[in-house]
């Protein structure tokens, strides 16, 4: 039996729904989660936003990728639970008044999106460095976007509509 | 999705979660940054009754101490540790150590903490056990090894894959230890048991608390190489660490840490290399004599499809560069 002392967490609530509060794309909810839940599990399943992706749920393909607290993070790898309070911006977020952003318009005009399951993963990370670099190089795109596997574009589509969206000299291919 | 249900509870500060460990038992497990505990949870190889939440508390800055060492908070993200200014300054094999880790996202949530007390991998280990290789291993409570049939169940030959360990042990690091008794101070190279089955050394309700680097002496130079099939997004086949010490007279060697990680159950140092260099003069020759000699007492672990020759040769050749770089660092005094 644990004693009931200051050190002593209240109970250990084995699988039982506790009530968070998520900023989504500037949006407060609340949801119920039980601890095993994952922040892309609840996105998807509880709040119904499914263009973040559930694809290796391992850490290795950066399809799951959102910003949380402005900062790309992989939501299989995030127990929701522990997001109390926060805000996440997920791919639905970047579009304003049905207007696509920059880095959207970019993908699309470079033809930097084939069966898309990787997209909404590459527009967080891209969005992500494009907040903190406005001018990347291409090797720092590289780097910025190690963890976002493409499996049919071969990936210089996606380093050019970077370079586009930040206004470094790529041509748009399609307007 | 993870299938087993656990309950979690959020630590407000380190001495809490040390506490809490402590009372609830085996059935209690930290949480850092998650990047290597949730992929142990799916693949069921740990089932916790409680996990023990870190992400409410704010690590310290990294800052320099009174006599002159970095101290580094263990909950430091590996985002922030590779970009800290005065580790970028003083302490540039680390930050490179961690800008080597995982990917960008991996980087902004896995702690500094997290990477030294990952498990250990094998290609039967981290994964979901129920399709591919239905029988447990001794590492699992079983009794078979999939990958060496003839190992008995006291060896577990998975390898320990932190890239950040082996620079910290060439750093020649201390660790900060928290736990019921109060706190220890460890050598980097001490967390780690060298048993596959059981990595780490820390007690149950232990938690790294802090990582203490003294800083590098004069005329002193470094070398670190990852080495990997594609260069991103992809654990080591070796990583390699080193720190050099000139003498006086600029040319030959006064002190030398050298560790290797990957390839064995814990990051090894070795110690032999560091003697043949130690007294002599680091001369292309020299290094060339030693990198092999170096790689053959590692006696590499095949791995992830590694052979153990594979793994040999890729050693003596970056361990040599590395040292290289190193010697050169230490004579032109550019880090
Ligand atoms: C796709 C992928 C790629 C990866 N690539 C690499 C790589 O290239 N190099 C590499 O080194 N690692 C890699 N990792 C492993 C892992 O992401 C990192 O090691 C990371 O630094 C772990 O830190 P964390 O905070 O996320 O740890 P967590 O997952 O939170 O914890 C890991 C373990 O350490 C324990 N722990 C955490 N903090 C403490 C503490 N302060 N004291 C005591 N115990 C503690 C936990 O209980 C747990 O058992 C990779 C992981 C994934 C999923
Ligand atoms: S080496 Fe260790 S982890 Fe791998 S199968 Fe054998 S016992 Fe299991
Ligand atoms: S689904 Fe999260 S990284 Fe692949
Ligand atoms: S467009 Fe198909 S995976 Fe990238």
């Amino acid at each position: 039996m644990l004693e009931a002392n200051e050190s002593t967490p209240v109970t250990a609530k084995r699988s039982q729904s506790q009530l968070i509060s998520l900023c989504v794309n500037g949006e407060w909810r609340e949801v119920a989660v039980k601890p095993r839940l994952t922040l892309v599990e609840v996105i998807r399943d509880s709040i119904g936003l499914t263009g973040t992706k559930a694809s290796c749920e391992s850490g290795a393909c950066g399809a799951c990728t959102v910003l949380l607290e402005d900062r790309p993070i992989l939501a299989c790898l995030t127990l929701a639970i522990e997001c109390d309070g926060k805000r996440v911006q997920t791919v639905e977020g970047l579009a304003e008044g049905g207007k696509l952003s920059a880095i959207q318009d970019a993908f699309l005009d470079q033809g930097a999106v084939q069966c898309g399951f990787c997209t909404p993963g590459m527009l967080m990370s891209a969005t992500a460095l494009l907040r903190d670099c406005p001018k990347p190089s291409r090797e720092e795109i590289n780097k910025a976007l190690e963890g976002n596997l493409c499996r049919c574009t071969g990936y210089n589509a996606i380093v050019d509509a970077v370079l586009q969206a930040s206004g470094q000299g790529v041509e748009p291919v399609m307007k | 999705m993870i299938l087993l249900d656990f309950g979690y509870e959020r630590a407000a500060t380190l001495q809490q979660a040390a506490a809490w460990l402590a009372r609830l038992g085996d059935g209690a497990h930290v949480l850092a940054g998650g990047t290597d505990l949730l992929p142990s949870l799916r693949a069921e190889l740990v089932s916790p009754g409680v996990l023990v939440g870190l992400s409410g508390i704010e690590p310290e800055p990294p800052r320099l101490t009174a006599d002159g060492s970095i101290r580094i908070d263990a909950l430091t993200r590996l985002s922030s540790l590779a970009h800290a200014g005065l580790v970028r300054e003083k302490l540039p094999m680390l930050a490179d150590s961690a800008l080597a880790v995982g990917s960008n996202q991996i980087r902004e949530m896995a702690t500094l903490g997290g990477n030294l007390c990952q498990e250990t991998r094998c290609l039967y280990l981290n994964q979901r056990h129920d399709y591919q290789f239905a029988a447990p291993c001794f590492k699992r409570g079983g009794d078979c090894c999939h990958p060496f049939p003839r190992n008995d169940r006291q060896t577990c030959w998975s390898v320990h894959m932190s890239d950040i360990a082996p620079a910290l042990i060439a750093l020649g690091a201390e660790l900060e230890i928290l736990g019921g008794a109060g706190m220890r101070r460890i050598g980097a190279a001490e967390l780690y048991t060298g048993s596959g089955l059981q990595p780490l050394s820390l007690g149950r309700a232990e938690l790294v608390r802090a990582v203490i680097v003294p800083p590098p002496p004069p005329r002193s130079g470094w070398g670190f190489h990852k080495s990997t099939v594609r260069g991103g997004l992809e654990f080591g086949m070796a990583v390699i660490a080193v720190s050099l010490q000139l003498a006086e007279d600029g040319a030959s060697c006064c002190g030398a840490r050298i560790a290797v990680g990957a390839v064995r159950e814990r990051p090894l140092r070795l110690e032999s290399a560091e003697r043949a260099l130690v007294g002599a003069r680091l001369d292309d020759e020299r290094l060339a004599r030693v990198a092999p000699d170096a790689a053959k007492a590692l006696n590499p672990l095949p791995h992830h499809g590694f052979t153990r020759r594979h793994l040999l040769d890729n050693v003596a050749v970056y361990l040599r560069r590395a040292l290289a770089q190193a010697a050169e660092r230490a004579r032109t005094g550019r880090a």
